[in-house]
């Protein structure tokens, strides 16, 4: 278990460490000047060249690189270009308000799509109903669904807030747009994992037991279908902990997501770069966790990963 | 004395298929039947027609199965979960895909105190310990925890039938639980069977197509072929005076091997069992060697042959 623990971290950061490689260079294709956005449009060349010089923009991209790289490694992710704050604080500052919307988004599809999935896997033939809410679902980006929702909801019955903050009425249309958006793919894996529990040699085995509809559907069908749940799970907790920008930036949530946007427009590039190490730190970090969750409810897991 | 075990005429329908054509057996309390015939004789249909474990499709189209008195075709819903387990247990063939795999040993037989006597968790996790230790599970206590894949073969079967123990089934239907075992694992399970037959007066319908198991465990056999039960009788009688073609050459394919010559092939019947479609008339006419007029057209009555013996083929005469 250890060894395997060894070799997931490993390969972890080479995950991530491509992952700042990567967005490191393509972050010198989007357009515009960094000095220009802070030093203002009418600075003149003069400052522009100090505020250059300052952030070594004129360095080549190798050598900004390895200067980025080596602070990284030291833990240091550098200070916003406009908000001229450290970049890890203004994460922090946003992790909260990220968290609870991950949590809400979550719970809407682990619920709504379980339920659904659940439902349909114990009909005697799939749901036409729920295979065309699946390919809508599927096929609305997030951002328009998120205005659909918006719009309905919050502008024409006036039911709840238009978003801005944090407040629990707030939360509830960008969490049910995640969690929509999620639905489908909750859905389809608890069909087929209740299907294959129902048709599994281990049902004739429990139902010869004359045990109790719900003792079945709760120990030897649900049960069964936790193993993919959690990681699906495992996987969504940890792109919507590293911020969901279209959910965040179409209901003004203030999030990481949000900050990421904001950091895209200002061409401040630490603030960029460090949204995007978080991320890709925490998608790794969740993916081990939900491995060894995994391994807890699904005992041959673990066979396959120590042997 | 009534039969613990009572199936009249019953046909097992799959759709348009018939794997089963009117079947009856009879089998007495404390005492061991076997079912003997080649995959796709529709002894395991009839074998989930009497547990009423027939899979969506499946339906008992005729007939009556009467356990304990009790008619089992009638049955439904909460009566039929009550009876289940009470009157018939069911040991599968594949150990492994029959345990639930996310759950330990102990607890897929501690759920039947728990749901049935509703016992507290503890108690109900005693009593299973007890059980498997009875079925001659070593450090039981250990094993409860363990889960299916980290048993072996003969351990999971041990599992299953503390399972059945557990249910106090008055009739346990075994199906082809040892084939999948080695030969010594397989020696302990049917000398097992044996003891919780003595011990507890538990009354076997073993499905097989091992003939030497046939001859280890059980009093009464009845051979299938094509759905059909081709020959029954007390099973010294069956072995000694085969009557029916089909019994006397699947003898002879045992027999063959012993007394030839060790480099002999295997004696064989010819041909294939049917899959699929069922011949007219009898069902082995294809097959066998003393195929005469009627046979492909008429299916041939059940006469008696013997005590208690009894074999359909038109060469034993009955009614044409």
């Amino acid at each position: 278990m250890a060894r395997y623990l060894i070799v997931r971290a490993g390969l972890g950061l080479v995950t991530i460490a491509g992952v700042v490689l990567l967005t490191f260079v393509l972050q010198f294709s989007l357009p515009g000047d960094p000095a220009r956005r802070i030093a203002g449009p009418r600075a003149s060349p003069e400052v522009l060249a100090t505020v250059r010089a300052n952030l070594h923009l004129d360095d080549s991209v190798p050598s900004q690189l390895l200067t980025y790289v080596t602070d990284v490694a030291q833990g240091d992710l550098g200070v916003s270009y406009i908000r001229r704050r450290p970049v890890i604080d203004l994460i922090m500052e946003r992790l909260p308000a990220t968290a609870v919307l991950a949590v809400g988004g979550l719970m809407v599809e682990v619920t709504l799509g379980g339920g659904l999935g659940l439902w349909d896997g114990l009909r005697r033939k799939r749901s036409r109903g729920l295979a065309a809410a699946n390919v809508v679902l599927l096929s609305i980006p997030t951002y328009s669904l998120g205005f659909l929702l918006l719009v309905v909801f919050a502008y024409r019955l006036d039911l709840l807030p238009l978003g801005g903050g944090t407040s629990a009425k707030e939360l509830i249309l960008p969490a049910a747009t995640l969690g929509l958006f999620g639905v489908p793919y909750y859905a389809a894996v608890v069909s087929e994992s209740t299907r294959t529990a129902l048709s599994a040699s281990y049902m004739r085995t429990a139902v010869a037991k004359g045990l109790p509809r719900r003792v079945i559907l709760r120990r030897h069908v649900i049960r069964n279908c936790l193993s993919p749940v959690i990681t699906l799970a495992g996987l969504d907790v940890a792109i919507y902990l590293s911020g969901v920008v279209f959910v965040e930036s179409v209901f003004a949530w203030p999030g990481i997501g949000q900050l990421q946007e904001q950091a895209y427009n200002e061409l401040d590039r630490p603030l960029l770069m460090g949204t995007v190490i978080v991320a890709a730190v925490v998608v790794v970090a969740f993916n081990l966790v939900a491995d060894l969750v995994r391994a807890l409810v699904d005992p041959r897991a673990r066979v396959e990963e120590t042997g | 004395m009534t039969p613990l075990l009572e199936v009249e005429r019953v046909s097992v329908h799959y759709g348009s298929f018939e794997a089963v054509t009117e079947a009856s057996i009879a089998v007495e309390e404390g005492s061991t039947m076997a079912i003997v015939g080649e995959s796709g004789s529709g002894k395991t249909s009839l074998a989930l027609a009497v547990a009423r474990l027939l899979p969506p499709g499946g339906e008992i189209a005729a007939g009556s199965v009467r356990v304990d008195g009790v008619d089992v075709t009638s049955l439904a819903g909460a009566d039929l979960r009550r009876a289940r387990g009470r009157l018939v247990g069911y040991l599968a063939q594949d150990s492994m895909a029959a345990l639930n795999p996310v759950l330990p040993a102990g607890l897929q037989v501690a759920e039947v105190f728990a749901t049935r006597d509703g016992a507290g968790r503890r108690d109900a996790r005693r009593q299973a310990v007890e059980l498997l230790a009875q079925v001659g599970i070593q450090r039981a206590a250990e094993v409860a925890a363990m889960y299916p894949h980290e048993l072996s073969g003969g351990m999971r079967q041990r599992v299953m039938i503390a399972m059945a123990l557990a249910l106090r089934s008055r009739l346990l239907i075994a199906d082809e639980p040892t084939t999948a075992l080695d030969v010594t694992v397989q020696a302990e399970i049917l000398a097992l069977a044996a003891a919780l037959q003595a011990e507890h007066g538990v009354t076997f319908l073993w499905i097989t197509h091992d003939m030497g198991v046939v001859a280890e465990i059980a009093g009464t056999v009845a051979v299938m072929y094509g759905g059909r039960i081709v020959e029954q009788g007390p099973a010294a009688e069956v072995f000694a005076r085969p009557a029916h073609p089909y019994t006397q050459a699947l003898l002879e394919t045992v027999r063959g091997g012993a007394e030839a010559p060790p480099k002999a092939p295997f004696a064989t019947i010819a041909g294939a069992p049917p899959a699929g479609f069922i011949p007219p008339g009898c069902p082995f006419h294809p097959r066998c060697a003393h195929v005469h007029e009627p046979c492909p057209d008429i299916v041939p009555a059940t006469v008696d042959v013997g005590p208690g013996h009894q074999a359909a083929c038109h060469l034993l005469g009955g009614a044409r």
